[in-house]
């Protein structure tokens, strides 16, 4: 049987951890490639009902970084 | 806060994560990621239809105003002080929050139970596995705030409806 690969989504601020994530794209840096990235304009912007929405959708695990 | 509550509802606090990076930190944003992975990874598949009463009911709770007004007056209260000049302990006050998390969280999922069609205590006990004399309390209370309705006896066993 395969590895389990969990789906991840990324709530980025904009200024912060997307910067960083872009940073890490261009520096060439590896990181796995569970996560699927929305791009807020401050990590503020979250509600914690967006976070139960994407475990609704069928996702394992909800990351928030600013 | 989320993560409690996701911790409550069995969901797991661990699938949640929260982290500071900043936009010249390429590094750790990688290592971050690598964690966060390798953490939900151990926790395994997450099975959203088994949840689904637990998500709505989470959902619920974090979208009332309840929750939102005391995490919104928590910095208030705890520097200032309330309307009488009462400051309060930044711990005491996380400690109310909690419980308050707890018991709205408890009211939405009794609330969603006698949605899907359960409309006996131990009916509701069944679905949700909660305590039965911590149901018929909420129940109690709930009554009060015109969310649930006795609809009257049925065999002898008391019967509620949501309005």
């Amino acid at each position: 049987m395969e590895e389990f690969e969990p789906k991840i989504v990324a709530f980025l601020c904009n200024w912060c951890a997307y910067a960083g994530a872009d940073l890490a794209g261009v520096s060439r840096l590896q990181y796995p490639p569970n996560m699927r990235t929305v791009r807020v304009m401050c990590s503020g912007r979250v509600d914690p009902v967006f976070i139960t929405k994407a475990f609704k959708q069928g996702c394992d695990g909800v990351l928030v970084s600013g | 806060m989320t993560q409690k509550l996701l911790g409550l509802a069995g969901i797991g606090a661990e699938r949640l994560h929260l982290a500071w990076v900043s936009s010249a930190e390429a590094q750790r944003f990688a290592q971050v990621a690598t964690d966060t992975i390798e953490s939900v990874k151990t926790q395994g598949k997450f099975d959203p239809g088994a949840f689904a009463l637990e998500l709505n009911a989470a959902e619920m709770t974090l979208a009332g105003e309840t929750l939102r007004w005391m995490v919104g007056k928590a910095k208030t209260l705890t520097t200032k002080g309330d309307i009488y000049g009462r400051k309060w302990d930044a711990e005491k006050y996380e400690s109310v929050i909690h419980s308050v998390l707890e018991r709205e969280y408890h009211k939405n999922l009794i609330l969603c139970a006698i949605k899907e069609g359960c409309t006996s205590v131990r009916a509701i006990g069944k679905k949700i596995g909660l305590e039965l004399k911590r149901i018929s309390y909420l129940l109690a209370d709930m009554e009060k705030m015109n969310i649930v309705a006795f609809q009257g006896m049925e065999n002898s066993i008391p019967i509620f409806a949501a309005l």
